[in-house]
């Protein structure tokens, strides 16, 4: 009885007030990405129109992607993006996988401290690391390369390969035992046993490091200096700081924010549940 | 006997594949992280910028960065600006924690679509984001001057842009927020909540009494994750900030003097006091968990 009272404030139900707060900061929530979409297709003078605040354009105006499109490089730039996807994807997640698979189910020495180890380097903060880093990699003649960001993929990825590790405790060791017994050597009972296991963990976490690499900015601002070289987040960045004071460059700017969202959305759009569990997960582990 | 053997054999064997397998993260952590990091502590005492012949100069970088009649101001305010950004940070946590009890009601519909809605500005691309929010917060053009006026420069006064970025930070973060207590409230046990229903607990009673204390490491893990991450923000000073005096952070600090001016020696001494700050705060926080963070 006492609750129903409570839950009644001035008439309203409590339900009702928390839709209300659930839809207006639904509309908080959208309403940048919304603005950004109105915006690309506006001209100048109306995105910049300071008397009202008007959300739909007079008339779409499409061109503002052609520009964008004949302003930067803006297709290269995301064809950099897609190529360190293809490399350090792969190529890292077996790496990870293989690492885990020996880390959690192989008789391995040192095995805690190894792993410890590894971790202790993602505590490391990216900024104490990339002074050095970029010395060397410029003196290999790798600056404006992609090298710098392919490189360090290759030899796998820490956070994922625990993500792994976790992932594998959970899988009986005497299914591998078995197959030891039985003569599989022990790359084929990695390909064969555990990475039909591990499946599911390796498409979150590829999920996870694709929507990364496709929205790392910091390393690649760095190394990748001018349109030509840039991939897609240093080039948008770029491209925001020097046309971003003129008229016409701010709804070309909003074409290239909503074109750079736009794969991310699909992917989450389709893989939300991935999305979902992976902070889940990571974080009531970590 | 000869069992025992192969046996060992075997064994032998077995460690050397299990080595070959986690070879390659290890020779990348000495590589990228340990490599770097002694190198970036050697070029701490020196005056290296690239060009000059390398000296060594003791603790005069570190040094520089306190006393130096130019460095000195630039970095304090880094220092400043990065610390009064992590207010944005226990705003976020109030927020999220709000907003998951809502979602985690059984009265409540939609849920699904609050949640996916919710949590994707935290999967969007820093650079975009930042992009759409200074336009919104442009004082001439952007859609803040229809709330607060053409006369409030968020975009130039040293405080607003920081509460700016601050708005940004805990809308950008709510979702992802949210996510954390939500998978912690669904972890709670329904007895206890029946237990404190015979009590006579109010909702708000149960979920100062029942759900917060119980979500205590999730409220712990936000809080070690997001101050390490806020310590190392960058995105925010260059994309939303255009490098703006008032937003720049400690990492800006570093990437200025370090990548832009080449200034190695006084960049590496910077950063190895964040690597410092942002390994003590681990430590302490992890040491100190076990007095208030509730576990089973």
């Amino acid at each position: 009885m006492r609750t129903e009272t409570m839950r009644k404030v001035g008439g309203i139900s409590f339900k009702t007030v928390v839709y209300i707060i659930l839809i207006a900061l639904s509309f908080i929530m959208i309403f940048p990405y919304v603005w950004m979409i109105f915006t690309s297709l506006k001209t100048g003078l109306e995105a910049m129109d300071t008397t009202t605040l008007k959300l739909f354009p007079e008339k779409a105006m499409w061109i503002n992607y052609q520009d964008l499109f004949k302003a930067v490089p803006f297709l290269k730039g995301v064809g950099k993006t897609m190529l360190i996807e293809i490399t350090v994807i792969p190529i890292g997640t077996l790496v990870s996988a293989l690492a885990a698979f020996s880390f959690s189910k192989l008789r391995l020495p040192f095995k805690n401290f190894f792993l410890l180890l590894l971790l202790s380097g993602t505590m490391i903060p990216y900024a104490a690391l990339m002074l050095p880093q970029f010395r060397v990699f410029y003196a290999l003649h790798m600056y404006n390369t992609l090298w710098p960001l392919i490189l360090p993929g290759l030899f796998g990825n820490v956070i994922m390969m625990f993500f792994f590790i976790q992932y594998l405790k959970g899988i009986p060791t005497e299914l591998i035992e078995a197959a030891k017994i039985d003569g599989a050597g022990y790359l084929r009972i990695f390909f064969q046993i555990m990475f039909p296991l591990i499946m599911p963990a390796i498409a979150v976490q590829v999920v996870f490091w694709f929507t990364g690499i496709w929205n790392d900015f910091f390393g690649p601002s760095i190394y990748l200096t001018n349109f030509n070289t840039q991939t897609l987040q240093p080039m948008l960045a770029k491209l925001s700081s020097e046309v971003g004071g003129g008229v016409v460059g701010l709804p070309r700017i909003m074409a290239g924010a909503v074109v750079s969202s736009l794969p991310i959305l699909v992917l989450y759009l389709f893989f939300q549940k991935y999305f979902v569990e992976s902070i889940a997960i990571t974080g009531l582990k970590g | 006997m000869e069992k025992v053997t192969v046996k060992s054999s075997l064994f032998k064997k077995e460690k050397l594949v299990a080595i070959l397998f986690i070879a390659l993260p290890l020779i990348g952590f000495l590589l990228f992280t340990v490599f770097s990091i002694i190198a970036t502590g050697v070029l701490s005492f020196t005056n290296y910028d690239g060009i000059r012949d390398i000296k060594f100069v003791g603790f005069k970088n570190y040094s520089d960065l306190f006393t130096h009649q130019i460095f000195k101001k630039a970095f304090w305010t880094s220092v400043l600006n990065t610390l009064f950004l992590l207010i944005g940070m226990p705003i976020g946590m109030v927020f999220g924690v709000i907003l998951a009890t809502f979602l985690n009601s059984k009265k409540i519909k939609g849920k699904k679509f609050f949640r996916v809605l919710f949590y994707f500005p935290a999967i969007s691309g820093a650079v975009a984001i930042n992009i759409i929010w200074r336009y919104i917060f442009n004082n001439e053009y952007g859609v803040v001057r229809f709330l607060f006026g053409k006369d409030v420069y968020w975009l130039s006064n040293p405080i607003l842009i920081k509460v700016a970025i601050i708005i940004k930070g805990v809308w950008n973060g709510l979702g992802g927020t949210m996510l954390l207590y939500l998978a912690g409230m669904q972890g709670i046990a329904p007895s206890l909540y029946e237990a404190a229903d015979i009590d006579g607990a109010s909702d708000v009673q149960k979920f100062f009494h029942v759900t917060l204390p119980l979500l205590t490491p999730v409220t712990f893990y936000l809080l070690v994750t997001g101050l390490i991450n806020g310590l190392q923000s960058y995105a925010d000073s260059q994309v939303f900030a255009q490098g703006d005096p008032g937003a720049q952070t400690i990492v800006y600090f570093i990437w200025e003097r370090g990548i832009h001016q080449a200034r190695y020696g006084l960049a590496s001494s910077a950063s190895i006091l964040l690597s410092i700050v942002v390994m003590i705060i681990t430590v302490i926080n992890f040491k100190f968990s076990n007095r208030w963070v509730y576990e089973n």
